[in-house]
Order: structure tokens, then sequence, then C-alpha cells
């Protein structure tokens, strides 16, 4: 699970006093004086650097007590605000946007709905879209255009903004460095004349409607690449239209009118607030036979990433089997866009106010939302666990309604997940197989209700421990040597990269490859060999017809594992004891697979495809397979890279965490 | 009749939304309990006459699943149009008042339909843990029209309410179609003493934030232990068909703290001397609790111990009545010493308690004050039962010849 972004909603709107405009007033003014100040450089070198001194102590001066101030007054107000509702009659909105380096802020009415004056973040353009009716903030983005792509990003989101909306945009910093043509292309067509040609650290603020009139624009050039634009305020006023100008004509139906409560209220969510050709709400998938979960409760665990939880819901209300009443979605803080997700779908959601920080917060967030599923489902016996940053294949239901019995028969299993550590698009092959391993993989799992209540919940970790709840989970305390059955094929995708432990990077390596199943009504093979006995019955059956691979080859190439289709081949890797893992870590390095921590193992075996030939390892002498190995062979030992080198080749990567 | 016109269109609106209700009036259901064999026997022959519909009364009580319920709008709309005014009670969630700091949205407990000078009072029943169904207090806001239909003649809103779940049963009656619980004399005899408590979640946070909670091994090992003898004594004890009530340490974990006391080392129940039955020690003994001790006897502070797994006492205390006070006795084995508690009346309520639905005095503050004293919110580790209760008094020695009898001890 990651972090959430954004800031509550329950404080959206801040009032602004006259007495910080007339702040910002001064600034300006102040910078003009430094303008004049520079010019006395030139006659006295000496006075200029007393000067520069002066004048810098002044700003920092300012700045400092600027800041301190509006702290201030966010403390006072927090208790008696209100969030200002544009009166309906009004037809005009006093409109306020700044751009400089180091701030900017929205003001509609003299409500500030975008403020940030946070170092090192923020950077690029920000982009606010009101209702053209009501004057409502429907979306929020900020799309650093400093950075390469974001500027495509913008260029979707304003595509699917909604003709007739208002658009607010204003730089903070550089916005200009990775902002292509297309996207200049694009602002020109809203109406800006500036954006053609924004350039190096220039301050910028435009204010139109989509498809229609200019209410504004402000800009500064940069004077030097080493300086930026003089900050820019860009007053101006908005004309309101009426309500029904701002609505689509759906037809009256129950579906259609939560599609307008949702559509009144946000932007940026695509064709689902088309008014010619909306998306559908509800889709209706097949059901399925004997669905053995159509009475198991799925808790969807989400933050503040309404547009994610957007996209899991449609992949989860489209899979085959799903029963949306049985669906509660639980949002961390109270936020309204993903709320309004929820609703937008027919579904239940319960706000949990914020405990604890970071991981310790979402490890909170977890614990409530699992009880309160056993709560609201007393007959229960199991729950699914979904996270907002997945995707649902479409056999999800399905794989678990054939294997969810395993966890009632056999007390040795731990959980049931639909994701496999392992199973990259180059080592996983088959829907229809399972495994059981030793760790657990989160990411799309069922939760037998009374491993929860009699031993995770009594013993929950408590919010002044900042664990990861799915740590936690895997400790040996927990998990007792229990097991997980996961598929080869995952069931679930995990499509997050903005979180607490993700990253581009991280989800490139680690995520992007992975496989997911596509295929619906996939028949799982011999499921009852999956039995804590069976299995080892199974496992035997599988070595006794492996053929051992040629370990005098380099594991690592790809003519490790012979040009053929279907085989079982096995390989051989040195494993002193249970937790030596070394030279395991560095053939999952080399094949491209999970390396951050051991993931996928069985009693010191693990199972893959390779070049869709199953493909086992067994780590000697540690693991009870290892009488398996011919006399003949030396399990394979590779070393760990030298700790420099290491080092250097090691991604900056956050945490080897992965949720 | 105009009753039989209203609910004969009610129950057109609910079938035509596919709504699956049950009809729980006490007025009707006792009509229909009188001739039910005939009820139950006789397919649908038309009968001339209306004999329960028509009885006078001004509303018509119905019971649904909360499970069985969806698109409230269109039910609304359809309502208009047939000409019903409706009203609406929300709620916050019981199930998740236990919970730091969530908020769901907000669940329907009631809906009032009224035609003509008839309504019918629909009640939403929840599934709760402990396998039974709650229904919400009716509580009007402060912008509802009070007098939308007289509110204090309801059946079911003044309080709260846990019922079994019942068996159902379609029938036929005065020409409509309606489904009733399979036995309505037993679900009738439940009404009068269905009163629930919930549990004081906020004050019991408030508690845990002065005195936090143990949560070392050896307290959560106590926790479950205790839980599942407090399960497997009710199961006993609700399969004798006796009644019982949480007491002592036990009731005081449940009004405190919503939870078992750890270091309280025993789970304490009352029992009214009335309902003693003497197949209780055997029932226990074949559940596995075998007899510790047995102080006094029927006619005198009766007090039974069984041995639970890993050193837990399940303690059974039997209550005698008199006419202004309850009390209950307790007998010191070495010295013969008798003892007595006093407590005010008090009646029973319902309440959930670690996943089990069970009875707590309904004057819960009475009774625990009389038990502990004004300072019952302070934790005491150190407890004597014959010196630290508030309302223990000394109570003679029973007679010598008598210690074979009243202290007994395996």
């Amino acid at each position: 699970m990651e972090e959430w972004n954004g800031s509550p909603a329950s404080k959206p709107h801040k009032k602004r006093s006259w007495y910080l405009a007339w702040k910002y007033k001064l600034m300006n003014q102040r910078a003009l004086r430094k303008l004049c100040q520079t010019g006395a450089v030139l006659f006295l070198l000496v006075t200029v650097i007393v000067n520069i001194k002066l004048i810098l102590d002044t700003r920092r001066a300012a700045y400092e007590e600027e800041e301190e101030s509006a702290q201030e007054y966010d403390d006072e107000m927090l208790d008696m605000e209100v969030p200002k509702q544009p009166a309906n009659t009004k037809k005009v909105l006093d409109v306020e946007v700044y751009s400089s380096r180091s701030k900017v802020y929205v003001a509609v009415d003299g409500t500030t709905v975008l403020e940030d004056d946070a170092r090192e973040q923020g950077r690029g353009i920000h982009v606010i879209v009101l209702n053209q009716a009501t004057g409502h903030v429907m979306a929020k983005r900020v799309f650093d255009t400093y950075s390469p792509h974001e500027d495509e990003a913008m260029v979707l989101f304003l595509n699917m903004v909604a003709r007739g909306r208002i658009l607010i945009f204003t730089i903070k910093d550089e916005g200009s460095f990775h902002l292509k043509d297309t996207a200049k292309n694009l602002l020109k067509s809203l109406g800006s004349q500036v954006a053609p040609f924004l350039s190096w650290r220039d301050m910028w603020t435009f204010v139109g409607k989509k498809g229609g009139e200019v209410y504004g624009e402000k800009h500064a050039k940069s004077p030097a690449l080493s300086t930026w634009g003089d900050p820019v305020l860009l007053k101006t006023e908005v004309h309101l239209t009426s309500l029904e100008d701002a609505e689509c004509r759906w037809p009256n139906t129950e579906l259609n009118r939560r599609r307008k409560t949702f559509c009144s209220k946000v932007e940026g969510y695509g064709s689902v607030c088309s008014c010619k050709d909306p998306t559908p709400i509800e889709f209706n998938p097949e059901p399925l036979k004997n669905n053995k979960v159509f009475d198991v409760p799925v808790a969807v665990i989400a933050g503040n990433r309404p547009n994610y939880l957007y996209r899991m819901l449609r992949s989860l209300l489209s899979a085959q089997g799903v029963n949306p009443e049985m669906i509660t979605v639980f949002i961390d803080g109270y936020y309204e866009e993903p709320m309004d997700v929820v609703e937008l779908f027919g579904l239940a959601g319960i706000q949990h106010t914020p405990i604890s920080i970071k991981n310790a917060r979402v490890s909170q967030h977890y614990k409530a939302s699992l009880t309160a599923t056993f709560n609201l489902f007393p007959e229960a016996k199991f729950a699914v666990v979904l996270e907002e940053d997945l995707d649902i294949s479409v056999d999800f239901f399905s794989f678990l309604s054939q294997s969810i019995y395993l966890l009632e028969e056999d007390e040795s299993l731990y959980c049931i997940s639909a994701w496999n550590d392992q199973g990259y698009e180059h080592t996983a092959e088959d829907p229809s197989l399972l495994y059981r391993v030793e760790t657990m993989p989160g990411l799309g799992w069922v939760l037998r209700k009374s491993l929860y209540k009699e031993e995770l919940e009594p013993k929950w970790p408590t919010p002044e421990k900042l664990w990861d709840w799915d740590m936690w989970m895997r400790m040996p305390e927990q998990r007792k040597g229990r097991e997980c059955i996961i598929p080869d094929v995952s069931r679930s995708y995990h499509f997050g990269i903005v979180g607490l432990n993700m990253n581009g990077y991280f989800h490139e390596a680690y995520f992007k490859k992975h496989k997911f199943n596509t295929v619906p009504n996939v028949q799982l093979k011999n499921v009852e060999s999956l039995k804590k006995d069976a299995y080892e019955i199974e496992i035997h059956r599988l070595l006794g017809e492996a053929e051992v691979l040629d370990h005098s080859k380099n594991p690592c190439e790809d003519s490790f594992v012979p040009d053929t289709e279907g085989k079982v081949y096995v390989m051989f890797i040195k494993m002193e004891q249970e937790a030596d893992f070394t030279t395991w870590t560095q053939l999952a390095k080399c094949l491209h697979i999970w390396d951050l921590d051991v993931r996928g193992n069985h009693k010191g075996l693990w199972r893959l495809f390779r070049k869709k030939n199953h493909f086992l390892v067994v780590g000697v002498p540690a693991s009870p397979y290892s009488s398996k190995k011919p006399p003949s062979v030396t399990p394979i030992y590779m070393e760990p890279p030298a700790k420099e080198e290491g080092a250097a080749a090691a991604p900056a990567v956050p945490a080897a965490e992965q949720t | 009749s105009v009753k039989q016109y209203v609910v004969k269109k009610f129950l057109g609106l609910i079938s035509s939304q596919n709504i699956p209700v049950y009809l729980i009036d006490p007025l009707v259901l006792g009509l229909i309990d009188k001739d039910i064999e005939q009820i139950r026997s006789t397919s649908d022959g038309p009968r001339p006459e209306c004999k329960y519909f028509c009885a006078p009364r001004d509303f018509t009580t119905f019971a649904l699943l909360d499970k069985t319920w969806k698109h409230e709008v269109d039910l609304f709309r359809t309502a208009e149009k047939m000409g019903f005014q409706w009203l609406k009670i929300l709620h916050k969630d019981p199930r998740l008042d236990g919970m730091d700091d969530l908020s769901g949205t907000e669940i329907p407990l009631h809906y009032i339909f009224k035609l003509a000078s008839h309504a019918i009072h629909l009640v939403v029943f929840y599934e709760r843990s402990g396998h039974y169904l709650w229904h919400g207090p009716l509580r009007l806001k402060q912008h509802m029209d009070r007098k939308f239909v007289p509110f204090r003649k309801l059946h079911f809103g003044r309080y709260s309410g846990a019922y079994e779940k019942p068996e159902l049963l379609p029938v036929s009656i005065d020409d409509l179609k309606v489904q009733i619980p399979q036995n309505p004399s037993s679900f009738l005899e439940e009404i009068p003493h269905s009163r629930f408590l919930e549990c004081r979640y906020r004050e019991a946070r408030a508690f845990f934030q002065l005195y936090p909670d143990d949560v070392s091994l050896d307290a959560v090992e106590f926790r479950k232990k205790a839980k599942s003898l407090l399960h497997l004594a009710a199961l006993t004890l609700n399969n004798l068909g006796v009644k019982f009530w949480l007491s002592s340490g036990t009731c005081l974990g449940w009004y405190r703290q919503c939870s078992i006391i750890p270091y309280s080392k025993d789970v304490d129940l009352g029992i009214f001397i009335r309902d003693y039955k003497a197949d209780i020690i055997p029932a226990f003994q074949n559940a596995g609790l075998p007899l510790k001790h047995k102080f006094g006897k029927v006619e005198d502070s009766l007090e039974l111990s069984f041995q639970g797994e890993g050193e837990i006492k399940l303690d059974i205390f039997f209550f005698y009545e008199e006419d202004d006070h309850i009390w209950n006795g307790g007998t010191q084995a070495k010295s013969g010493k008798k003892f007595k508690y006093l407590f005010p009346k008090f009646t029973l309520c319902w309440t959930e308690f670690v996943e089990l639905k069970v009875h707590v005095p309904c004057e819960t503050l009475q009774y625990v004050e009389a038990n502990y004293g004004p300072d019952w919110k302070v934790p005491v580790k150190t407890w004597d039962w014959k010196s630290s209760p508030s309302n223990v008094q000394d109570n003679g020695v029973w007679p010598v010849e008598e210690w074979d009898e009243v202290i007994q001890i395996y």
C-alpha cells in the first residue's frame, strides 16, 4: 500500500484575507525595488554587496514572517471554516491566479482552492477545472512538464475534460522544459496566446473556457537562464452559465442519476461523462456457475487515488461472478473524490479517520477495514482483500471459487493469493496451474475469518509501531510455517506507480512485465493436489519426471534451457541451510525476476517457466528434495557481486517492499 | 376495509420491486397464531371474510432483511405514484460503532408508508456478529414531521431490538400472499424481551486512552480462552433453555471496556434461581467442563464453578429475588461463612459481546455500581470477593451438619 496523496477534502477551502492579498502585492513591489537596486550595482560595487546582502536578509525575513503568519491563520481558521458555496444566483466569479518560482495559488471568489508553496515539490503546470455553472472545483492536477512525458499526461487529461468547463493554469518554478509542441498547440487551441512561446523559467497564468472564451492570461519572461520570470498575478472574472447548459441530457434512470451526480462534481474520468456516448457504469458480467465465493465479502482498501480506484473498480465489476452487494471500499481519510467514484458505481464506501503516519497508518487502515468487513458480514468465513491499484482478472472469482475450499480443508494454509511474485511474462505460462509457497504475496488475496479473529486481530501492530502490515504478516510468529496458494499466472495486476513504496523505475523493473491472465473460465488443474500431503507427492512426481539440466553451463544464459516446449527441467543450486539464499538471489537477478527478497519458495524449491518449459530450482542440501540430485551433479554456486560494485549498480529504489 | 386495501397495495409495491418482506405485526400475527395449524395445512382457498388484516389498528408492521435490499430510489418513486407518502429513518451503522473512527454511509432503519388512514411500518433488520438479527431505534430528526403518524403507537422502534433469525413461511390469508415467521408464537414471545443495548464503545475508547490495553501474549491468550469458554457456556445454557446474563467482572468488562478484562481470570454468569435446572451440572460436564465446586443449595446461596480449559474458571451465581432487591450468595469454604451481595432490581436486555448475543442487566450502571462502587471505572487488580465488593454483607455461617451438602469441592 502506498501513501495517499493530496490534502483531506475536509479542508479544501481557505478564506483569504485582505491581509494576505496585500502581502502578495507588496512582494511585487519589492521585486521592482530589487530591479532598481541592481542598477546601482554599476556605480558602487561595495555598496552592491552590502545591499544585496541586506535585501536578501529582509526578503528572507519577510518570507519567514509571512509563512508564520499564514500558519497562524490556518490554525485559527480551522475550526470555523465553512466551505464557501458560490450562491446559485451569482452569475460572476472572481478568479485570482498567481504564478511564481516558489509559490502558486488560485482563489475563486476569495476562497483559496489551490495553494502550493512547499519546497522541492509541485513544480510544473497546475491545472484546475471548475464547473461552469456552480464554480465548484472538479479537478486539480499538477503536471511536472519540466520532466519528460508529463506533457503527454496533461494533453490526455485536458482532452478528457468536457467542453464548457473552466480551465485555470498556473506555473510553479519551471513548466516549459519538456512541454512539447503537441501540448503547446493544445493550449493554443484553448485560446492561450503565450503558450506557443513559453520558455525556460517563464511565469504564466491562464483562465479560459474549454471550447470557448478566454478570461485572462498573464506572462512574465525569464530575463536570463539563471533567473526566473517575475511573479504574475492574474485577476479576472468568469461568467457562470445555467445549470442546464452544464449538464448532459441522459435518459433519467437510476444509473444515469448516479452518473449525473458524479459528472457534475469531478472531471478527468474520460468517457464516463460523455454526453453523446457515455461508457457504461454497470457491467453485468456473466454469472459463474456454482459460484463458491458469491457470498464472500470483498474489501477494497483505498487511499486518495480516485483515478486508480476508478480503474480498479471497473475491472473488479467486470470480473465474472462478481457480487457488487458484497463489495465495500474502505477509504483512508475523508477524501471526497474516492467516495464519489464509489457512489458512481453504486457501491458501499466507508471512510476512516487516519491514525498514525506512513506505513503504520496503512497498517491501522487495514486492521479497521478487516474488522469492519467481518462486522458487516458476520456470516462470512472469508474475506477477499484488494487494493486500489490492482487490475482484477476476468476469472478472478472463478479462480477463487475453485480453490477456496482448500482454505477450509487444509489448516496448513495461510492464504490464497491472486499474485505470483515470480510470474513474469517470461517466467509464467500455465493459467490452470497452482503452487504452494511459503511467502505471502498479498495483492489480491483471501483471508480466513478465524485466522484474523483468533490470531491476527488481537495482536495486530499498534499505531506506534511503524510496521508494514504485510511484512508483519510474513513474520514467522504470525505465519507459523503455513503456506499460501498462488496461481502460476497472476489474477491481479499491480498498476500503481505513485505511492509510498513505489516510484517509476521500481515499477518498470519489478511490476510492468508481470503476466496477467486474460482468459475467462480457466479450469484449474488438479486443485486437490495442492493440499499439504498431496502436494509432496506431486512435487516428487514432477522431480522424478524432470530432466536434469547441464550444470556446466551458465544458468543465466538463454541456452541453459534447451529450445523445447512443455518439458520439465530441474537445476540444483547451492543452499547451505534454510536461510541461505545467496545463489538464489543471484539467479533471480539474472533471470530478471523478483530478487529484492526471497519469494515463491516451497521447502527450498522454486517453480517457474523458461521457454515454455517447467523449470524447477532446488537448493542443495537445505531442501528435502536434494535427494533427487544425481551424485554426479555439483550444485551451482553464484557469488554475489563485490559490495562496492553492487552498490553502484543498484538503482536508488525505496525499501524492497511490495504491497 | 382500508387496512386490507393499504396492505394489499403495499404488498403490490414491494413485489413490483422484488423486495422480500415478512409480516411481524404483533396484532395480526397474534390472530394468525390462533389459527396457525389451519393456515399451515389448508391450501389457499378463497375465504369470504377479512379476518386478520381488517382487525382494528393504526399500522401494519413488516420486516425486511437488509441484504435483500437495493435501489431505494425506484421504490420511492413507485410508492409515490401509487399514492403513498413515505418517511425514512437513517442512522449510523452500529456494526461500525465499535471501530475506531470509521464512518460509513448511514443505514436505513425504518420506513413508514402512509396511505389514507393506514400506515405500513417497515422495520429493517440487520444480521450481526453472534447469529442474530438487529433492528435500530426509531428517532426523529429535527426537521421531520412529528405528526406523520402517531409514532408512540408503533410496536417497534422505541428501543433497538435483537431477535433470532426466523424461518419464514409463505401463507395466504385474507386473499393476500405474505411471508410470516414459521413459528409466530415464539416470535411473539421474543418481542417483549427484545430490547438491545449497544456496548458503550465511545466510553470504552476513553477508558483505553486512560488505561492502555494489555496486548501481551498472555492477555491475548487469556481473552481467546475466555471467549471460547463464554461461547461454550452460552451454547450449553441456551440448549437447556436457561436464561443467563453476564455478571461481576465479565459484566464490568463489557460495560467499561467492551472486552474481557485480561486479568479477571474467570468468566462470571448470573442465573435467576427460578430458572435453575438440575440438568445444568451434567450438561456442563458433557460439554467438557467438570464441576469444580458447588456452594450453597437451591433454597439458599447457590453457586457453581466449572473448570474451563487452561485454568480459567466459569462461575455461575444464582440470584434470589426479593420485593425490593435481588441478591446472590457467597460461601467461604474453610470457615463456612456466608456472604450476601445485594443488587437493586433489574431486568434483562440483549447485547453483543465477543461475537455473542447475550443478556446483561438493562440497568447496567446500577448493577455495576452496586458491585464495584462508584470507582468502578478505575481498574483494580487485587480483588477480594469477601471484602472488596461494595454490596457484600455478612450472612452468618452454614450449620456444620450441612457442610457436606453446601460446601462441595472437587
